[in-house]
């Protein structure tokens, strides 16, 4: 496969979970925001995923339409759904050779539908929920039409390996923002805290099921890192990471191979053999800290091994 | 009833040949399409128009225009009436186009090796040696099976008697065969079984035959050679057509910076290392190609692709150097070349064309301007000409200076009506004038040409300018078989 090539399909798919997770995020907050909660603020989500500075967020944080707004269609947001969505879909567009045209034709839509007026305008004067619900099932076809058509070859491999380690780095951003944010105060803090963070990963059914005592910040970030059952949790992710990336095992560029195995066996050893003790008495914020610059260092050598082609 | 309407109106000039009525009657070949639009309401057509685009947009057949830092999506826009060609008017095509071709590779054979046309006096020495395509890079150097054009598309159009002449022999890199594939894919959604009941021949072998074609020119004897589709990138207006032909034939979409010369050979950047490449089916012009030699700022060849090429070690379709065959000059020896070459006459007529680089045809041009059509020999897409009929005095004027500056650049020719076709326009049937691109290609085992082609059409009433970037749109073209 071209390195260029490669190396679009990686991209594509990092941006693809990255809308999923801002949108899913999104709408989670927006609820939230609509329930009795006095003063909720957007901070958080603001400092996750998107690059303004700390004057700008907090002139923002209380106005839920204009958040959704810069988050959603603005133009001059580099990371916002607009933007991110024609990334992918430029990506899309430049190997629609290597994907299957089911595959770019969803993609094709989705951007032509966050085009459309009709469909965001949801977002300024009616019902957010409804276009951002639209939006979110536009990224579900991505994912089920990426899963029944796409050849299981190596442009596979590298959708994969891009989607978990987006996921990951989201994962570990997200746990970390919120619990900076109540600067470990990690007892007195209202359940529906808990609630909306796990909602907005889709874990809150989970939560539930797998802890019967209440909510407990403990089993939070035991669920969202250590968990190997819960699809968003920094465990699965790197799992699922080492799992896609073996399926490159036998097409030539062993020694890039057999360093980068390396370096993903590793992180998933680190988390794996992690307890919510050893990693309370480390410190969660330098824990994740940790896991997310050896994420980012994958994708460095990802990018001199696998995608170098100027 | 409403669909008589849509037919009552149909007004064709008496001074052109309309495809689908003759004497007021409709022509055999179209009463299939007329009886079924006969059944159908306005609204049902406009619904079918809806989804036309609709189908357009969402499989992304569409190009960018950039303004103010944002890309707007644009589909050509398509016309639902397809355009239909009779079984006796297909062979008269296709013999008349594979007779030309052989001439037009043979001529450019000639060109680029012992020059006999030019020695024995048919086509002038200045005419080719002043011709900005005639590549010296080429001289002396044998391509795979002699084949120069493995890809042209030949523009023709019908005179008011209904005469087809050939306007342009597209010999570089023709583009738009992806429109014959998706205008047909269109079609069969928009008007189910009408295709079947009409005996419509299939043009879907295309990418095949030209699949099979690049195979066989590898310079390595391997059973699987490396075929890429070489792409100026997403920005280029056909981008669209490069990546449907690549998926078409499962063959690798490159663009010149995925490719990298060494020891005069072509290897690609894949995440496995390098990979030689066999064939290359290039979409980038010859002055593009390759930095080392020609354009030396160009971003999209690849340095070195020529020497690679030259010591044979990949093969690069179409051939380097075709322009010297398709220029417009050159286009009015044509008939002469397959005198000289096949020893037979010309089965389509070339259109009448005036040198303005010759004093005698220049006053001649000059003096009838109002009846010409004046192009420039070295552009295309419609870009810098001026309709004689349709042009302000001053306009011909200014034009007419320009011409004096450089006449070689400049050629003349009668303005040929165009035949008409009918479209579907604001709820009835109109006329407006099209023209033919059929596609050919041209492999060891000989010429063969998909029952099938573009039709362009020009959709501003009363113009006879087609070019997509004109205001043009195209159709689904039928060949009916019997």
């Amino acid at each position: 496969m071209l390195s260029r090539v490669a190396d679009s399909l990686y991209w594509m798919s990092r941006y693809m979970e990255r809308t999923d997770g801002i949108l899913r995020m999104l709408r989670i907050n927006y609820a939230s925001s609509q329930d009795d909660l006095q003063n909720f603020s957007w901070k958080p989500v603001l400092s996750i995923f998107t690059y303004l500075d700390k004057e700008r967020a907090i002139a923002i944080s209380h106005q839920s339409r204009a958040v959704l707004q810069y988050m959603v269609t603005d133009k001059d947001n580099r990371n916002s759904v607009l933007n991110i969505v024609t990334l992918a879909r430029e990506n899309a567009r430049s190997v629609q050779d290597h994907i299957t045209k089911e595959l770019w034709q969803c993609l094709n839509d989705f951007y032509h539908t966050i085009r459309d007026e009709q469909v965001v305008r949801g977002l300024y004067a009616d019902d957010p929920i409804s276009t951002l619900d639209v939006l979110v099932r536009q990224g579900l076809l991505y994912y089920g039409i990426t899963d029944i058509t796409m050849a299981r070859g190596e442009g596979y491999a590298f959708l994969n390996i891009g989607k978990f380690i987006e996921r990951g780095v989201q994962s570990a951003d997200i746990l970390d923002v919120r619990f900076s944010d109540l600067q470990l105060d990690l007892v007195r803090t209202d359940p529906s805290y808990w609630k909306y963070l796990l909602l907005s990963i889709s874990g809150f059914e989970y939560y539930l099921k797998t802890y019967r005592s209440g909510f407990d910040a403990r089993n939070v970030v035991e669920q969202i890192v250590l968990s190997a059952n819960f699809p968003r949790s920094i465990l699965y992710s790197i799992s699922r990471l080492q799992l896609h990336f073996q399926r490159l095992k036998g097409d030539g560029n062993r020694e890039a191979f057999q360093r980068i195995d390396f370096m993903i066996g590793k992180i998933y050893s680190k988390v794996r053999y992690s307890t919510v003790d050893s990693i309370l008495q480390q410190g969660l914020h330098a824990y994740l800290i940790s896991i997310k610059e050896d994420l980012y260092e994958v994708g460095i050598a990802l990018n001199q091994y696998y995608f170098a082609y100027s | 009833m409403q669909t008589s309407e849509l037919l009552n109106n149909y007004d064709v000039d008496p001074r052109t040949w309309d495809e689908m009525y003759s004497l007021s009657a409709v022509r055999q070949q179209y009463a299939g399409v007329v009886g079924f639009l006969q059944q159908m309401s306005i609204e049902e057509l406009n619904r079918k128009e809806e989804l036309a685009k609709r189908l357009f947009m969402s499989q992304g057949i569409t190009f960018t225009v950039y303004s103010s830092g944002e890309g707007i999506e644009k589909i050509f826009p398509f016309d639902i009436i397809p355009r239909i060609i009779t079984a006796g008017e297909w062979t008269y095509i296709e013999e008349g186009i594979r007779q030309r071709l052989n001439a037009l590779n043979l001529f450019l054979k000639d060109v680029y090796n012992s020059q006999f046309i030019l020695k024995d006096g048919i086509v002038p020495y200045e005419m080719v040696y002043s011709c900005p395509h005639f590549l010296r890079e080429m001289h002396g150097f044998p391509v795979p099976y002699d084949i120069y054009v493995h890809i042209a598309g030949i523009d023709l159009i019908r005179d008011s008697d209904g005469t087809f002449y050939i306007l342009e022999d597209n010999l570089r890199t023709p583009s738009g065969v992806s429109y014959m594939l998706e205008n047909r894919e269109i079609t069969k959604r928009i008007f189910p079984d009408l295709i079947p009941r009409n005996n419509v021949r299939t043009v879907t072998e295309y990418p095949a035959i030209l699949h099979r074609n690049l195979a066989s020119l590898s310079p390595r004897q391997t059973s699987q050679p490396t075929i890429v589709l070489l792409t100026p990138g997403i920005y280029n207006s056909a981008y669209f057509e490069h990546t449907t032909l690549a998926r078409l034939m499962g063959v690798e979409l490159v663009e010149g910076r995925d490719l990298v010369i060494d020891n005069h050979r072509v290897y690609m950047k894949t995440t496995a290392g390098r990979q030689q490449v066999d064939v290359i089916y290039r979409r980038v012009d010859d002055h593009f190609l390759d930095p080392l030699v020609f354009q030396p700022d160009s971003m999209l060849g690849v340095a070195g692709i020529m020497s690679a090429y030259r010591k044979g070690n990949v093969a690069i379709v179409n051939a380097v150097g075709n322009g010297v065959a398709d220029d417009k000059a050159i286009y009015a020896y044509v008939p002469a070349m397959i005198r000289y070459y096949l020893n037979e006459e010309p089965i389509l007529k070339n259109v009448p064309t005036y040198q303005l680089g010759n004093p005698e045809e220049r006053q001649y041009v000059f003096s009838n301007m109002n009846q010409m059509v004046v192009k420039r020999t070295n552009e295309s897409g419609g870009y810098g000409m001026l309709m004689g009929n349709s042009a302000g005095d001053e306009e011909i004027q200014r034009y007419q200076q320009e011409i004096l500056k450089d006449p070689r650049q400049f050629i003349a020719q009668p303005i040929i009506s165009l035949s008409s076709a009918p479209c579907y326009l604001n709820g009835r049937l109109a006329p407006r004038r099209v023209d033919l691109r059929p596609y050919a290609l041209c492999g060891p085992e000989g010429i063969q040409i998909v029952p099938g082609g573009l039709t362009r059409v020009a959709l501003r009433e009363g113009s006879l300018v087609v070019n997509s970037s004109q205001g043009g749109g195209s159709k689904d073209t039928w060949v009916l078989s019997n």
